[in-house]
């Protein structure tokens, strides 16, 4: 155990220079290039995680012990500053100890980061805290996924303990049986049939970090194992759906703050980590230090840090998700995503077809351009029905129907009841996308709260223009997007420069278009261009649109129809999990093969095995 | 006083039942978050979860401090052993709340009601949102006994444990009224619903009778053990009732609670249904009622705002503490010694 009067001094003198945010944040954006050298890449990582976790310390006033926080123990244990200091607060902390997996996570990398620093007392208070608080086990899959890796490593780290010693009443080896078949439980749907919260913006750290923490601290080896599986899976799944580190729509779940400006959340932190090309988020809160404080025992394999940096051209990415379990109101517990992805050097196009992933939070198309440095800028476009109710609730939640709406704006959501919002899915939404063209077609009953669609256009547009043909252009970065409302609408401002396209007819659609500037001679040639595709479309009975791509693509799509492309029906039965060049996973197959170039990288949960290979020939960044 | 008048006098029969016995003295056990600000992740900066109301009308907290429990439910034998419906599964406890194990696995998410049967009571019934569990072996291990319900639309808001028969239990779900006579080995619906059945009481006074109420077919009655139900005509259906409660101590009296309407009650065997609102909060927001089999008092329970209790069948309310709370359920239970074979009755 180390001395504690150095790092107390050196806490002391970080603590004068107090930082408001992480330096990488407050730093010029990283460039976009890549790093050949592997061991230059892996020294640039593992100095990302020492920044955050040396700007953690810094925050640590040893003058206000009772301000020291879980972030900040773990990042005292993790950079092995001041145990001492750290156990008195440890044993204070566990005199009132929190509830439920966002408590509990931290606390099992307390418990192990500070096995070998902690004072006795502070371990036997540690031990007593998980004696009888009940631990809320909460309702949504990220709160399975936190809750059950930490009583997998919680009953780990204190074995053969009787029912009688958990607030379980369940032994140690009973709460470690029923952990391990959760996780494996859900490890199995997420690699047959697809995540339940798909590529959320925020959410990814609630299952990067259980996965981190018990590839890290797993004893059982098949255990570890697959924890790293599902790291790889994950990263790679965000790598292929990132532009310059953001991470494109579709999302089951994202913000409010993010859907307009998708650098600021937590998957542009593991964007910067892991890939290093793109600034952290503002607010780094306790969860980059939870990663950060066992990252160094995770190393992002070549081939998909590659995907996410070393791109020569676009992709279409095709992949299977699933929704949240809907107890109500449906057919289906959980029906299944199909999510398109189209990423170019300049923009990126992505959607599903429509309907609700999630109750609240779900972003269902946009397209976003690439900027050279993403923080406070709103990159992106899209339309969306607003939607406030009871009853999409209750499909999701087992909740009487009273104050449900009231109750999501009291718990952080208060936006969810507002018709000016810019976030959610509705059931009366139905998208396709080819390529860069997509087509959103509205379907609003009476009755409805919010009979209207929100269009967002970003304060961050150029050369907006309202044509007389109904068409909307405007440039974002080096794309020129065409934006076509069906129906009419009026503009309302939406806050720091942004506006909002307000149409309120229940039957309606918006059709985008998107190209490059290197395509067109000039923003006019484009305009042209886009005019000159022929269009028809109709609202009623139901919205139907019959167009010309961009692409060439003829498209005929009709509200609860499969859309058709050049006369044959889109088959979203014969979607595979993932399909694309970077990644390609059969659906029930358990087996993600991630390939970049001669790197190839095979996943395979049924053998419990990761196969790299390398493809013979001239080297990258050697001469062909 | 909005006044609400049935045609139907289903309840007159009631009048014509067994007069109120003399009630024996009762627990009230109330499920409760205390709060509005609560979400998985927060600090819990309340009491929540199990309170009982002492003889002197003292509320006191009872063990763990969980926000998230729904419905209890007693083992007749042994007051001590009791069963929490709970966002956790279902939590059980055999000191009177002391100690407490969670009874089942991860498969099994927020039950909204576990039940014991009476008639033998070692098996006990959790309704859950995506079907029904039954334990055999008082919370021990637990089966899926779902044959007869539908792939789809078992989401399941109650159960009620016809005391009469061993074995027989109605259950509110999301397409309808459920019965089995098993012992859930096989159901078969009953009734369709429109949406969920949030409540189903059988009546302390006549067996055969039960009420239900919905979200999307109001109130319910059934006069024959709930073989067949009908609509209650005179109270409203366009919003949710979420409860029923009898009367134990007056055949003719029954309230409903509603967050729409508040609270409804009848005095006349259901021939006159009165809005019973004047002195609750002006939105009267219900989430539950409730009768103490004791004195007949009323109890209401309004969403965000705190538990009332009324002595003249809700002509006069007075808020009577738990501010700013959620109370998802009142449960009434005999002040029976261990191993008396006393079945609890449900408000």
């Amino acid at each position: 155990m180390k001395s504690t009067s150095l790092p107390l001094l050196l806490l002391a003198v970080l603590s004068a220079g107090r930082l408001a945010a992480l330096p990488a944040f407050q730093a010029p954006a990283p460039p976009h290039g890549v790093v050949l050298a592997p061991d230059l890449r892996r020294a640039a990582y593992r100095a990302r995680i020492d920044e955050v976790l040396a700007w953690q310390v810094s925050q640590v006033n040893p003058a206000h012990p009772e301000a020291i926080n879980l972030p900040a123990l773990i990042g005292l244990l993790a950079s092995h500053h001041a145990p001492d200091l750290a156990s008195r607060r440890v044993i204070e902390m566990m005199r009132d100890p929190g509830s439920g997996p966002f408590w509990m996570l931290p606390l099992v990398a307390v418990t192990y980061l500070g096995r070998d620093q902690l004072t006795p007392a502070a371990q036997v208070a540690l031990r007593d805290s998980w004696r009888h608080v009940m631990q809320m086990r909460g309702d949504t899959e990220n709160h399975f996924a936190m809750y059950y890796a930490s009583l997998y490593l919680i009953s780990q780290f204190y074995p053969h303990e009787p029912g009688a010693s958990w607030y379980t009443g369940r032994s140690s080896e009973e709460s470690l049986a029923e952990s391990r078949d959760y996780l494996i439980h859900w490890m199995d749907l997420t690699t047959t049939i697809g995540q339940g919260e798909f590529n959320p913006t925020g959410y990814i750290t609630e299952y990067a970090i259980p996965m981190l923490y018990l590839a890290t601290w797993a004893q059982d080896p098949a255990m570890r194992q697959r924890a790293h599986l599902t790291l790889d899976w994950l990263f790679a799944d965000l790598a292929a759906h990132t532009l310059n580190g953001e991470l494109s729509a579709p999302n089951a779940r994202t913000t409010d703050t993010a859907v307009l400006e998708h650098s600021n959340d937590k998957s542009a932190f593991y964007g910067w980590l892991l890939f290093g090309n793109i600034p952290p988020i503002s607010f780094l809160d306790g969860f980059g230090v939870y990663f950060s404080a066992a990252a160094k025992n995770y190393e992002l394999p070549e081939v998909i840090y590659r995907i996410a940096v070393d791109r020569t051209g676009d992709y279409v990415q095709r992949d299977l998700k699933r929704t949240r379990r809907r107890w109500r109101n449906s057919d289906v517990l959980m029906a299944p995503i199909y999510k398109t992805t189209y990423m170019r050097r300049d923009y990126v196009v992505g959607s599903y077809q429509g309907g609700m992933a999630d109750p609240i939070q779900t972003h269902v198309w946009d397209v976003t351009w690439a900027v050279p440095d993403p923080r406070g800028v709103h990159n992106t476009m899209f339309s969306m029905h607003p939607t406030s109710s009871a009853y999409d609730m209750q499909t999701y939640d087992a909740e009487l129907p009273g104050g449900l709406v009231k109750r999501v704006t009291q718990q952080l959501k208060p936006l969810y009841d507002s018709p000016d919002k810019f976030l959610g899915g509705s059931r009366f939404e139905r998208v396709f996308q080819d390529l860069d063209t997509i087509v959103a077609l509205y379907a609003i009953p009476p009755g409805t709260r919010f009979p209207h669609i929100n269009g967002f256009f970003s304060k961050d547009l150029v050369h907006l223009t309202e044509d007389k043909s109904g068409w909307i252009f405007a440039q974002g970065g080096r794309a020129y997007l065409a934006y076509r409302p069906l129906a009419s609408y009026t503009w309302v401002p939406a806050g720091k420069g942004d506006r909002r396209l307000y149409s309120p007819h229940l039957h309606n659609g918006t059709i985008l278009q998107a190209a490059s500037v290197d395509e067109f001679p000039d923003f006019a040639a484009f305009q042209a261009a886009i005019k000159a595709l022929p269009l028809e479309f109709a609202l009623d009975p139901v919205p139907t649109v019959r167009l010309r791509t961009l692409r060439g693509k003829n498209v005929v799509f009709t509200y609860g129809q499969a859309p058709v492309v050049d006369g044959v029906p889109v088959d979203y039965s014969k979607w595979k999990l993932f399909e694309g060049p970077y990644l390609n996973a059969e659906k029930g197959s358990r087996v993600l093969t991630i390939t970049h170039g001669p790197l190839r990288r095979v996943l395979d949960f049924n053998t419990l095995t990761i196969s790299d290979s390398v493809q013979d020939g001239p080297g990258v960044g050697e001469a062909p | 006083m909005k006044i609400i008048r049935s045609s139907l006098t289903w309840l007159a029969l009631l009048a014509g039942g067994r007069a109120a016995p003399a009630a024996p003295a009762h627990d009230m056990y109330l499920c409760l978050t205390v709060g509005d600000g609560y979400v998985v992740g927060a600090k819990v900066t309340t009491q929540n979860g199990i309170f009982r109301r002492g003889d002197d009308g003292s509320l006191r907290h009872l063990s763990i401090n969980y926000p998230g429990i729904f419905a209890l439910a007693f083992d007749p034998r042994d007051p001590r052993w009791f069963y929490a419906a709970s966002i956790n599964g279902c939590l059980q406890t055999s000191d009177g709340g002391a100690s407490w194990r969670i009874a089942t696995g991860w498969d099994e998410t927020e039950p909204k009601d576990v039940r014991v049967d009476p008639g033998l009571p070692d098996r006990v019934y959790l309704a859950l949102p995506d079907g029904i569990e039954v334990s055999t072996d008082r919370g021990a291990h637990w089966v899926r006994r779902e044959h007869g319900l539908p792939d789809r639309g078992k989401y399941t808001q109650v159960l009620g444990v016809d005391r009469t028969g061993t074995g027989r239990v109605l259950a509110g779900c999301e397409s309808g009224i459920y019965l089995t006579e098993d012992g859930a080995q096989s159901w078969r619906r009953v009734f369709r619903a429109k949406a969920t059945v949030d409540d189903i009481e059988q009546s302390p006074h006549d067996p055969a009778r039960w009420l239900a109420a919905t979200e999307g077919d109001g109130a319910l009655v059934s006069r024959d053990r709930g073989l067949t139900w009908e609509r209650i005509p005179g109270l409203p259906s366009a919003a949710a009732l979420y409860n029923v409660a009898f009367d134990p101590l007056d055949p003719r009296r029954c309230a409903v609670g509603s967050y729409t309407y508040g609270v409804l009650t009848t005095e006349d065997g259901g021939a006159t249904w009165l809005d019973r609102n004047a002195g609750l909060p002006a939105e009267h927001h219900v989430l539950r009622v409730g009768v103490d089999p004791d004195d007949g008092r009323l109890y209401a329970g309004v969403y965000d705002e705190a538990l009332y209790v009324s002595g003249d069948f809700g002509r006069t309310w007075r808020r009577d503490g738990l501010e700013v709370s959620r109370i998802y359920n009142f449960i009434f239970v005999p002040k029976a010694a261990p191993g008396a074979a006393v079945p609890a009755p449900r408000p």
